[in-house]
């Protein structure tokens, strides 16, 4: 069973892992292509994280 | 990748950042990369570097993984110990956390996701305030003043120069207020100008061509468009003074380009952007001013983010001297006989420190560097100060007896006079509707007291 306590480490995690995606979205533009390809990989791997987390916060509710 | 800091010349810091997420440490490092970063990743990597290094700045995220129990504030802690700047970055920003946050040391407290503006803004409030805080001396060159009270209140005012806030400067005529602006602004971190204007210089048509400019052919005589005030203070700061003597219709116009940061020029249709700070002064008491209707109270709000008062010359006479040895640095130096000085300091100094540095002027070129109490008496009008305490001290009838009755109504009518041109910043029309009198009148008591017609503003 998911506690509530367990729900809000979801949730916290999950504001700051958008909060990086949306940071690193607005810096994107100015990134170097090699810069841009690392951003890219980084992004992607948030973007997962974020899924998985919903995943889990689905499951809680 | 471009450091979204490099627009201006910026000193380079020393900073830590202790967060456990690799996409914000490369967001973190991409702002920060003007400066000498360190990332740590865990508590036990940031406090071996808080041990080992000095840093200027910390950025503290307080969640350190899923499973972690904040433990970036034992890190804020240590960081706090050490004189460091700590500003905690996080999304954990309940309030309960920013207190713990606040009383373990932290000195920021900024929620994720908006990095771009608020490291921007961290940066240049650490860097203005260091810069304020080693340039205490500003009241031995910039801002002269001895007086505690004075020195409290323009200390207090620039802890808020980097800061957005408008400031509202109060005090009479000639105690420095533009001076006090110019430090202001000198110390905001702003990139642009400073640009002043005095608002009781102009009638209302003219003041709005000043502050919002115009398009060739927009009136009779604009020959060519011109900027306005406005537009030159982009990035920078506006200082309006005698913003009390500004028309209700004109502070109407002002409010509007205040709140939407654009306006249109004089017969223009093309609105231009300007994002201006301002700093406004005024002799009146504003309260007063909303009350009987000749300021408008949305204005006020909008103007009076940190309000300072600056006391006259006369209510800090420990500043007379130390004011003199500035006037005169580089220059000839002054002696001053006892009797001169103590009758300076007693002096009611109705013009401030304008007074003061004009008198200094015409001491200084004299014909000989000490100043006796008679060179003294001849350029400062009071006839004794002891006469003018009497009559200010409701001696008016004393002096009558002493002086004889028109002497004694010569004397009310000119302190009147000087007073209300004082408070018009000089304006002499002002002067003349204010107190309802002839040019003649103006002219006989200004001549009388030997106060000079052809100079100052008509």
């Amino acid at each position: 069973m998911t506690t509530s306590t367990d729900n809000s480490k979801l949730l916290h995690d999950l504001r700051s892992k958008c909060s990086s995606l949306k940071s690193a979205a607005e810096l994107y533009k100015d990134c170097s292509a090699a810069e841009k390809k690392e951003m890219l990989a980084l992004m992607n791997a948030a973007a997962a994280e974020i899924s998985k987390l919903l995943v889990q916060l689905e499951k809680a509710a | 990748m471009h450091s979204l800091l490099s627009g201006g010349v910026m000193e380079k810091l020393n900073i830590l950042v202790l967060e456990d997420d690799k996409l914000a440490q490369k967001v973190m490092a991409a702002h920060l990369a003007a400066h000498s970063v360190d990332m740590a990743g865990d508590l036990k990597a940031a406090l071996k570097k808080i041990e080992a290094s000095k840093y200027d700045i910390g950025f503290f995220d307080l969640m350190l993984g899923p499973d972690d129990d904040y433990s970036g504030l034992k890190a804020i802690t240590a960081a706090a110990a050490k004189g460091i700047y700590c500003v905690v970055v996080s999304s954990s920003d309940s309030d309960e956390m920013i207190d713990r946050a606040y009383a373990l040391g932290a000195n920021d407290f900024y929620a994720k996701g908006n990095e771009k503006a608020n490291i921007e803004d961290i940066l240049r409030k650490f860097l203005q305030n260091r810069k304020a805080a080693a340039s205490g001396d500003i009241f031995a060159s910039a801002f002269i003043t001895e007086d505690a009270e004075t020195r409290a209140a323009a200390a207090e005012a620039l802890k808020y120069a980097p800061t957005e806030l408008p400031i509202l400067i109060l005090g009479p005529s000639g105690t420095g207020k533009t001076s006090l602006a110019k430090i202001l602004h000198e110390h905001s971190g702003r990139d642009g100008a400073f640009v002043s204007i005095n608002c009781s210089a102009y009638t209302e048509d003219l003041l709005e061509a000043e502050l919002f400019g115009f398009r060739k052919g927009a009136f009779t005589g604009a020959a060519e468009a011109r900027k306005g005030r406005l537009l030159e203070a982009h990035k920078g700061t506006l200082f309006l003074d005698e913003i009390g003597t500004m028309s209700l219709n004109m502070q109407m116009k002002l409010l509007k380009s205040i709140e939407e940061r654009t306006f249109y020029p004089l017969g223009s249709e093309k609105p231009e952007h300007s994002e201006f700070r301002i700093i406004s002064a005024t002799l009146e008491d504003p309260q007063a001013l909303i009350a009987q209707g000749k300021m408008r109270f949305d204005l006020f709000q909008r103007i009076h983010g940190y309000n300072i008062t600056l006391k006259p010359l006369a209510r800090r006479r420990a500043d007379i001297f130390p004011l003199v040895q500035h006037f005169t640095k580089g220059r000839r130096r002054l002696s001053f006989s006892p009797e001169a000085k103590a009758f300076m300091e007693a002096y009611s100094w109705p013009g401030n420190v304008r007074e003061l540095k004009k008198f200094t002027d015409l001491v200084s070129s004299g014909r000989e560097g000490r100043v006796d109490l008679e060179t003294a008496r001849k350029h400062l009008k009071e006839t004794s100060c002891a006469q003018t305490a009497a009559a200010a001290d409701g001696g008016l009838y004393a002096y009558a007896l002493a002086n004889g009755l028109e002497a004694a109504l010569d004397k009310v009518s000119a302190e009147l006079i000087t007073r209300s041109l004082r408070e018009n910043g000089g304006i002499r029309t002002k002067t003349l509707a204010d107190l309802k009198i002839s040019t003649r009148l103006l002219y006989a008591t200004l001549k009388k007291q030997g106060i000079d017609i052809e100079g100052g503003n008509k």
